[in-house]
C-alpha cells in the first residue's frame, strides 16, 4: 500500500515537473511572460526548487529532519513567490483605477495582516509546525485578498480579462486547498503525510491546467488609465450620492413605519 | 474537531461562498460608452412618478371603493394595490442600482476616493438589500399592509431638485471623461 502511494507520489512529481516546464514554454512562446512577469517567476521557481527537493530528498531521504526543514522553507520561498504573482494579478486588475487601486491595496494589505495574525495565533505553537503553519497563513491570506480581489470587481463593476480573472481563480482555489491541507496535517502530522503530498500534487496540477487554458492567448501588458475627473468632483458628488441612496432607504423604512404604526 | 479547526475551516468556507458569490453573475459590465446612457438615464428616475403612485395608492380612494364597491371588486383592488407596490418596490431599487452604478462611474474615473463615503455606500447598500427583501417578501405573503405613502414624495422631491441639476452637470462632465478615456485607452471596456 505505502509502496503504491509511494509510486503515485513519483509519478506525479514528474508529471507536474513536466506540466511545470510546458506552461513555463507555453508562457515565453506567447509572450506571456512580459505581461506575467511574477506568474512566470513563480513558476520558474516552483520548477527550480521542486527539483532541488528532489535531490534534497535523494540525499538525504525522506525520513531526514535537515531534509524536511529545507525543503519546508523552499515551500515557504515558493509561497512568497505566489504571493508576488497574487499582488501582480491585483495589480493588473485594479492598478488602472488609480483611486480604486489606493483604497483597495491597503484593505489587502490590512486584511493579509488580519489574517496572519489569526494564523498565527489559532496555530499549534510547535517548533516543528512553524513552517507550514507560516505557510497556512501565507496561503489563507492569499485566498482572502483574491477574493476581496473579486468583491472589489464585482463592487465597482470592473472589467476584468478572462486570463486574469483564471489566474485569480485558480491562485485562490489553490490556496484554499494547501490552507485545508496544512490545517489537516498539522492535526493529523505523521499519518496524513503522504495523502497529504499526493493530494496538494494533484491540486497543483489541476491549477497548472487552468493558468494554462487561462495564458493559451497573448496577454497585454498591464496599461494605466489616467484618471479624467477632478478630485473635486468626486468629494462633492459622492456624499450626494450617498445621501440619496440614504432617501431611498428610508422609503423602505416608511413600510416598516406603517407596520409599527399597525401594532 | 478542536475549535481552532473549526474556525479555521469555517473561515475558509466563507471564503470559497464569496469566491462563488463573487464571480456568479458579475454587475452589467458595460460597453464603452455606456457611461452616456447611464447618466442619461439617471435623471429619469422613478421616484419622479410618486404622484400618480401616491394616487393610486390614496386612502381615500380605498375607503370609497369599501363603501360603494362590491367585496369582490373591492379585494381586486387590493390586490392590484399590492401589485402597484410591489412594482414600486422594484422600482425603488432600479433607482438604488442606477446611483450605485454612477457612484461605480465616478469612482472609476477619479484620482482618489475617499473610504469613508466608499464604506458608507457598503453600508447602505447592504442595508437597502436586506430591507427590500424583506419588506418584498412581507407584502408577498401578505402579512404587511398596504403603505400610504404620503409624505415620501415631500421627503425625495427636495433633494431631488438639487441632485437633478448636479447629476446634470456631473453628466456633461462625465460623458465628456469617458470620451477622452476611450480615445487614451485602446482596449476602452474597462471604463465601464
Amino acid at each position: 500500500m505505502i509502496a503504491g502511494v509511494a509510486l503515485i507520489q513519483q509519478f506525479l512529481w514528474v508529471v507536474n515537473a513536466v506540466a511545470g516546464t510546458f506552461l513555463l514554454v507555453w508562457l515565453a512562446s506567447r509572450k506571456n511572460h512580459l505581461a506575467f512577469p511574477a506568474f512566470s517567476f513563480y513558476i520558474l521557481v516552483n520548477l527550480t526548487l521542486g527539483a532541488s527537493v528532489y535531490f534534497i530528498y535523494r540525499r538525504w531521504g525522506f525520513s531526514s529532519v535537515t531534509a524536511r526543514r529545507i525543503a519546508w522553507a523552499m515551500v515557504f520561498v515558493v509561497v512568497c513567490a505566489r504571493a508576488l504573482a497574487v499582488a501582480e494579478v491585483c495589480r493588473r486588475l485594479l492598478g488602472r483605477y488609480r483611486g480604486i487601486w489606493a483604497l483597495a491595496w491597503r484593505i489587502f494589505l490590512a486584511s493579509t495582516v488580519l489574517v496572519l495574525l489569526y494564523s498565527a495565533a489559532a496555530g499549534r505553537h510547535r517548533w516543528e509546525l512553524v513552517l507550514p503553519s507560516a505557510q497556512r497563513g501565507m496561503e489563507l491570506a492569499i485566498a482572502a485578498v483574491i477574493v476581496l480581489l473579486l468583491l472589489f470587481i464585482r463592487y465597482y463593476g470592473v472589467h476584468a480579462d478572462p486570463a486574469d480573472r483564471s489566474l485569480a481563480v485558480g491562485l485562490c482555489l489553490y490556496s484554499c486547498f494547501n490552507a485545508l491541507n496544512n490545517t489537516i496535517l498539522e492535526r493529523y502530522l505523521y499519518s496524513y503525510a503522504v495523502l497529504w503530498n499526493v493530494l496538494g500534487m494533484l491540486v497543483f496540477l489541476a491549477s497548472l491546467f487552468l493558468w494554462a487554458w487561462a495564458l493559451r492567448s497573448p496577454q497585454p501588458a498591464a496599461d494605466a488609465v489616467e484618471a479624467t475627473l477632478t478630485p473635486e468632483i468626486y468629494r462633492s458628488v459622492a456624499p450626494q450620492i450617498n445621501t440619496r441612496l440614504r432617501l431611498l432607504n428610508e422609503q423602505l423604512n416608511q413600510f416598516w413605519k406603517v407596520e409599527a404604526t399597525r401594532n | 474537531m478542536n475549535l481552532p479547526l473549526f474556525l479555521f475551516c469555517g473561515l475558509l468556507a466563507i471564503l470559497v461562498v464569496l469566491l462563488v458569490w463573487a464571480l456568479r453573475g458579475p454587475r452589467r459590465l458595460r460597453k464603452p460608452g455606456a457611461n452616456l446612457t447611464l447618466l442619461e438615464e439617471t435623471g429619469k428616475r422613478h421616484v419622479n412618478f410618486m404622484p400618480q403612485i401616491r394616487q393610486a395608492l390614496a386612502k381615500t380612494d380605498s375607503l370609497y371603493l369599501s363603501r360603494k364597491a362590491p367585496a369582490l371588486v373591492a379585494r381586486r383592488v387590493r390586490q392590484e394595490r399590492r401589485r402597484i407596490v410591489l412594482v414600486y418596490l422594484s422600482a425603488v431599487r432600479e433607482d438604488f442600482h442606477n446611483l450605485l452604478r454612477m457612484a461605480s462611474v465616478i469612482a472609476r474615473l477619479s484620482p482618489e476616493i475617499v473610504a469613508l463615503h466608499e464604506f458608507e455606500r457598503v453600508r447602505l447598500t447592504v442595508m437597502f438589500s436586506w430591507r427590500y427583501q424583506l419588506v418584498r417578501l412581507q407584502l408577498r405573503a401578505g402579512l404587511m399592509p398596504i403603505p400610504s405613502l404620503d409624505g415620501l414624495s415631500d421627503l425625495v422631491s427636495g433633494l431631488s431638485v438639487r441632485m437633478e441639476t448636479a447629476m446634470n452637470e456631473l453628466g456633461k462632465r462625465a460623458a465628456l471623461a469617458t470620451e477622452m478615456a476611450s480615445s487614451f485607452n485602446g482596449r476602452g471596456s474597462d471604463v465601464a
